[in-house]
């Protein structure tokens, strides 16, 4: 399989955007915007039609407006503070409706339409390749870099702020690195199933990992694992590669947390649960905290 | 000792919606003071903390924080809230991990990484506010009073300045609370720090305050306002303002 160049360049493509966009699902998925990767694939779908209508490479046009849908959402976020998902709404209204209407003033674009909403990473271009390369490296760096104020954003964005941290900026850098990553991603499972490379591994990491880093650590294997174990079950069976990493990726969270539950359940039963033994000021707290909870 | 203004609320009016809840509030944190802000359930004393510390805008009036500490330095403020939601969410942490971010905003080498002075700060508060037993448990386990203590150990572990803390002893235990105290009392006397602290017990901080901020409500409508009470004991402000 591997000596197609088209191959090699769907398994370079897929395990680079695996790795990142697992990683953001983690950040996406604790600031509880698990949304955010839907909307600006779809408002990313704006700008592939602009791109075709004015004649502009399309999937640098979808890169642009994912970025600006990214910024326009943080804004909008802050006028619904109450309701912040709304602004998720808000935005992809506003991107989707651009793109319907877009699309029917210009033929050509409904010709590779199918391949904007479903991926085609076995097609995966040079300038895809590069954008794709360029929204990694940055990702990277940023995530790296940042990942310790991203921590506490995360966590909790007031004390964050109290703290000293630029919470504002580091917002709108988020923004912006997930709008890039979103747009890099499109190619590989398509707009439809785009946030299922950036939340599902995280879905399963956050649940079964004890701290932060290692939640990240395995997103981003699982990601990477289940990206490849796509790739190879869509060139075995013949199916579309979008569709059938997005299925893998969805039975490895079936199973991971199947396999959580069985474990939980075997240790029950085997009598396996160590308790840890109780000190005088855990006896303290645990009599405190039960006088609280009863009182309450 | 230099005395340094580290927060003022000057005729400050704030509401939410259209309905005011805190209006015409004066009120002033010196440095070296320990706080207390008490009032009923609703009297806006975690709007009070919040317009103090800038994190919401009030209508009317003016707010202004210290950008320095008494040494010129930049200040350190360390913010415990009622209630965190990520508490409740899943948030993969350990509370090693949790304690230590404290420390994020500050105390970072080139690499992202903390200092082993750092860390020890971090286990230094983990161990005072006796969570170190729990340093490798995932912070969702953990009970209410076991959340606020790892709380108070992450304010604890960043050293700074000013403590704003709201309602910081629910769930714990009389004597732990007293502890609590007493070591809030000694990060002010022996290290300079400020408390403003949020709390129904006021009994139990007798002979700890320099002073007490009540909300209250007001004669003429809902609205409420503060009055201060300076209690017998360490400090007075006019002494030396800076």
């Amino acid at each position: 399989m591997l000596h197609y160049d088209f191959m090699q360049r769907a398994f370079f493509a897929g395990g680079i955007i695996a790795l990142i966009a697992s990683a953001l699902g983690v950040y996406l998925l604790l600031r509880r915007q698990a949304l955010m990767a839907d909307m600006l694939s779809h408002v990313s779908l704006a700008g592939v039609a602009a791109g075709t209508y004015l004649g502009i490479n399309p999937s640098l046009a979808g890169f642009v407006v994912a970025v600006l849908g990214a910024i326009a959402v943080e804004y909008v976020r802050k006028a619904y503070k109450t309701y912040s998902e709304l602004s998720v709404a808000i935005i992809m209204v506003g991107g989707l409706s651009l793109a319907v209407i877009l699309m029917t003033m210009n033929k050509s674009v409904n010709k590779s339409f199918s391949s904007y909403l479903f991926g085609s990473v076995v097609a995966v271009n040079r300038t895809e390749l590069m954008i794709m390369l360029a929204a990694a490296l940055i990702g990277a760096l940023f995530f790296f870099l940042l990942r310790r104020p991203l921590y506490m954003v995360s966590f909790d964005e007031e004390s964050a702020r109290t703290s000293g941290i630029p919470v504002q900026w580091i917002s709108f850098g988020f923004s912006i690195v997930t709008g890039m990553i979103v747009a890099a991603a499109m190619p590989i499972v398509g707009v439809l199933l785009v946030s299922a490379l950036i939340i599902l591994p995280a879905a399963l990491s956050v649940r079964i990992s004890s701290s932060f880093t290692t939640a990240i650590l395995i997103s981003m294997g699982i990601g990477l694992t289940g990206t490849f174990t796509g790739l190879t079950a869509s060139y075995e069976l013949s199916t579309p590669p979008g569709g059938t990493i997005a299925f893998v990726l969805l039975l490895f969270l079936v199973a991971g947390l199947g396999l959580k539950k069985l474990f939980a359940l075997g240790s029950k039963r085997s009598g396996r649960l160590v308790m840890r033994p109780e000190t005088p000021v855990s006896r303290r707290h645990r009599a405190a905290d039960n006088e609280h909870w009863s009182s309450s | 000792m230099i005395i340094l203004l580290l927060a003022s609320l000057q005729d400050v009016t704030f509401g939410y919606g259209d309905v005011p809840c805190l209006e015409m509030a004066n009120i002033e944190v010196h440095s070296g003071e320990f706080i207390a802000v008490t009032g009923q359930n609703g009297a806006s004393k975690s709007t009070l903390l919040k317009l103090a510390l800038q994190l919401l805008h009030p209508w009317q009036g003016k707010v202004n924080l210290s950008p320095t500490n008494v040494n010129g330095d930049k200040l350190a403020v360390a913010y415990v809230p009622q209630q965190i939601a990520a508490f409740n969410s899943g948030f993969p942490s350990q509370v090693t991990e949790f304690v230590r971010s404290g420390l994020y905003s500050q105390r970072l080498n080139w690499f992202r990484r903390l200092s082993p002075d750092a860390k020890q700060a971090a286990d230094e508060a983990m161990k005072s506010m006796g969570v170190w037993e729990l340093r490798n448990r995932r912070i969702g386990e953990l009970s209410g009073g076991q959340k606020q203590r790892i709380c108070i150990a992450r304010a604890l572990a960043m050293s700074p300045d000013l403590f704003v803390l709201d309602e910081p002893t629910t769930g714990m235990d009389k004597e732990s609370r007293k502890d609590f105290y007493k070591l809030m009392r000694e990060q002010i006397d022996q290290h300079g720090k400020t408390v403003v602290i949020v709390t129904h017990n006021l009994t139990e901080l007798d002979g700890m305050l320099d002073r007490i901020i009540s909300l209250e409500r007001r004669e003429e409508g809902g609205w409420k306002c503060c009055t201060t009470t300076s209690c017998s004991g360490h400090f007075s402000p006019a002494e030396s303002l800076r």
